[in-house]
């Protein structure tokens, strides 16, 4: 028993890192642009089909991540230029307006995908075996989805906090007519922010579609866990996002095992659910937020 | 001059009052249904569409249905039960169409069954749940091996090599909750102990501690009732745990090519039950598959089969009764014992099908191949699963 609830608090980490992997993008473009981007999951599918594609003709799915994640990244700047930088307003009015347009282009997305790939299931066998230490497997998909998804995260963080550009970023999010003021461009630094979040969608599909098989429709669900993630951890907070990644993993994990699956199904909402009661702005968010 | 405009109007009247005759002669007879040509469920549904086109193509080559050719009428319900029972509202009312066939899925077609039975009109369905079949439904039809029968041949297999013992994992759903529960009662009732036994939501994609939960009373036989992801998903946390049995088998996701896609080598030796199988020496079959492939340049999957041989068994009803007349369609469906590309139909008082039966698929080297019961058998199965490499 000792052994299998140490399996199990490994597992639920591990899931946890997956979970990071798919919010991470959304929390970037969130924390920067108080833009949630509803065709967040349906970038994560398009991004997982077409490294199935590069699979196809050859490429291992660790070649395929950073040209996914460019081309997603190129998609990120289209969308950010193309759609939402049209979008005038301020305050919840524009949060209302970007969100209803991101809703509007996740079934563009999702459909250009169904035209593309079709609707069936696809999944990329990759990375099925698992490592064993001292008698607990973990398995190799959830050990490089989670490594990757830390990375990520990681690089991000120094990204913003360490580089000119992640400071001006930083900037933008606190204030966009004060770092308009003292001379940022702010126009850029949105496509970067977008950009660079979509990116990491991308990389989360590369890596995802190891793990779980998608259809051209999965997206919707997607964007519906990490939004509840990201909520979950305070919108926009990192350490929020990752604290709340690693308690929802830990959660699913355990209730499917003590309570059944179809328990585990729900319990991420259930979470939510009591974290929007007792602590509404999220686990580290600030008052108000969500 | 006024013989010719004499013999003119004569003419006239003569083919005035012939040509509703000639129009009715050869007026198509129409089948409607609605398919998800769009949605998640759209690849098995386009075999459907696939297999009941042939048959109509086929039949109307050889001169249609008492002389009159047969006309498809299909719309798109895109997988969605609400669109479906509109779709099949149009059909009886607007369209109206002369037979009936169902869209894909049990859940579709508990949807449109009611609306089709009120309006008295026959359906010859090709889905397995069984709830349309159980009395409340006159008029409804089962052209497929319903959900209850299909695991069975998995017992029978572990029965030959003395198995004991099974986990079973079910998808929350119609489909799941009934295959699973069929299996259970047939296990037990074969001297069976089922050890371990839960279902899942359809919205579950991490399986890691179910895989640990079904290999912990280390059972003889892992079985699941599920479809392509989730089926997937199990795997390969049965892998990843290193959780292993002597069988391991699932329903209908191991039928789709994606699923060896998707997992390689993962995927050998897992079994899969099915109601058809292209090497199947059915009647009619070799016929079926070499013109399938002509037409598609694809071989036929269970969806396939199941709908050809739907529009073959509506026509042989139909010679039998010689007219469109729903009430003697429906009898003489319940009727009919006929021999097609799937097996032997043949329905109950209930409309349940009770002829077709299933076969069971083994995933050997890449390929399906057929390998229970044994006098079908295109090889042997490999028992016990050699563990994960």
């Amino acid at each position: 028993m000792y052994q299998t609830l140490i399996s199990l608090l490994v597992l639920g980490l591990l899931w946890g890192g997956v979970f990071l992997l798919l919010a991470g993008g959304l929390n970037l473009i969130y924390g920067v642009m108080k833009v949630v981007n509803l065709a967040h999951g349906d970038f994560i599918v398009l991004a997982g089909l077409m490294a199935f594609s590069l699979y196809e003709i050859g490429f291992n799915p660790l070649v395929s991540l950073p040209i996914v994640a460019l081309a997603l990244f190129a998609l990120g700047g289209f969308t950010q230029f193309g759609l939402l930088e049209h979008i005038k307003g301020s305050g919840p009015t524009a949060e209302l307006r970007t969100l209803l347009a991101t809703f509007g282009f996740s079934y563009v997305v999702s459909n250009i995908s169904f035209l593309i790939w079709g609707s069936q299931f696809q999944s990329i066998p990759f990375l099925q075996g698992a490592v064993v230490i001292g008698g607990i497997a973990l398995p190799e998909a959830l050990l490089v989805c989670s490594f990757v998804a830390f990375a990520l995260s990681a690089a991000v963080h120094l990204w913003l906090t360490r580089t000119k550009h992640g400071k001006s970023v930083r900037a933008v999010a606190q204030s966009s007519l004060g770092a308009e003021t003292c001379g940022v461009d702010v126009r850029k630094v949105r496509f970067l922010a977008f950009s660079v979040g979509s990116a990491m969608a991308g990389a989360a599909g590369a890596l995802l579609i190891c793990l779980i098989p998608f259809q051209a429709t999965s997206g919707g669900e997607m964007t519906v866990q990490a939004f509840t993630l990201i909520a979950l951890g305070g919108l926009g907070s990192y350490v929020g996002a990752f604290l709340a990644a690693e308690l929802l993993g830990i959660a699913e994990v355990m209730t499917q095992y003590f309570l059944g699956a179809n328990g585990a199904a729900g319990i991420i909402y259930v979470v939510f659910v009591a974290v929007l009661i007792f602590r509404p702005s999220g686990l580290l968010g600030k008052a108000g937020r969500v | 001059m006024l013989q010719a405009i004499i013999r003119r109007i004569c003419t006239i009247a003569i083919l005035g009052c012939l040509s509703p005759a000639l129009a009715q002669a050869e007026a198509p007879i129409k089948i409607g249904l609605a398919i998800s040509e769009t949605g998640p469920s759209s690849p098995p549904s386009l075999f459907e569409l696939r297999g009941y086109e042939l048959a109509i193509q086929e039949i109307n080559q050889a001169g249609g249905i008492l002389h009159r050719p047969l006309e498809l009428v299909k719309y798109d319900d895109q997988g969605n039960p609400s669109t479906a029972a509109q779709l099949y509202q149009k059909l009886l009312t607007s369209d109206r169409v002369d037979l009936m066939l169902s869209p894909y899925s049990a859940d579709l077609t508990a949807a449109v069954a009611p609306i089709v039975n009120r309006a008295g009109r026959v359906m010859l369905t090709v889905t397995s749940a069984s709830d349309s079949y159980d009395g409340r439904y006159s008029y409804i039809v089962q052209g497929i091996t319903p959900a209850a029968r299909i695991m069975l041949p998995l017992l029978d297999l572990a029965k030959s090599k003395g198995y004991k013992t099974l986990s079973i994992l079910s998808l929350n759903n119609r489909l799941g909750a009934e295959a699973s529960k069929a299996l259970t009662a047939e296990a037990e009732a074969a001297g069976m102990k089922v050890l371990f036994h839960e279902t899942y939501s359809p919205i579950t994609t991490d399986f890691s501690a179910l895989a640990l939960k079904a290999g912990e009373p280390k059972p003889d036989m892992i079985l699941g009732t599920t479809y392509l992801a989730d089926s997937q998903g199990i795997l390969r946390a049965l892998k990843a745990q290193n959780v292993t049995a002597k069988m391991i088998g699932f329903s209908i996701g191991p039928i789709e090519p994606e699923f060896y896609k998707g997992l390689g080598g993962v995927a050998e030796d897992i079994f899969v039950p099915t109601s058809y199988f292209p090497t199947l020496k059915t009647n009619g079959n070799e016929e079926f598959v070499k013109n399938f492939r002509a037409k598609y340049d694809l071989d036929p999957t269970y969806h396939a089969a199941v709908a050809y041989a739907a529009v073959k068994t509506y026509a042989a009803a139909i010679e039998r009764v010689g007219k469109i007349d729903q009430d003697a369609i429906n009898k003489a469906l319940h009727d009919i014992e006929l021999d097609t590309v799937v097996g032997h139909f043949k329905v109950n008082a209930n409309g349940a099908q009770i002829g077709y039966s299933a076969y069971l698929l083994q995933w050997q080297k890449g390929k399906q191949v057929l390998v229970w019961p044994a006098a079908e058998a295109d090889a042997d199965p490999i028992l016990p699963h050699p563990g994960w490499q």
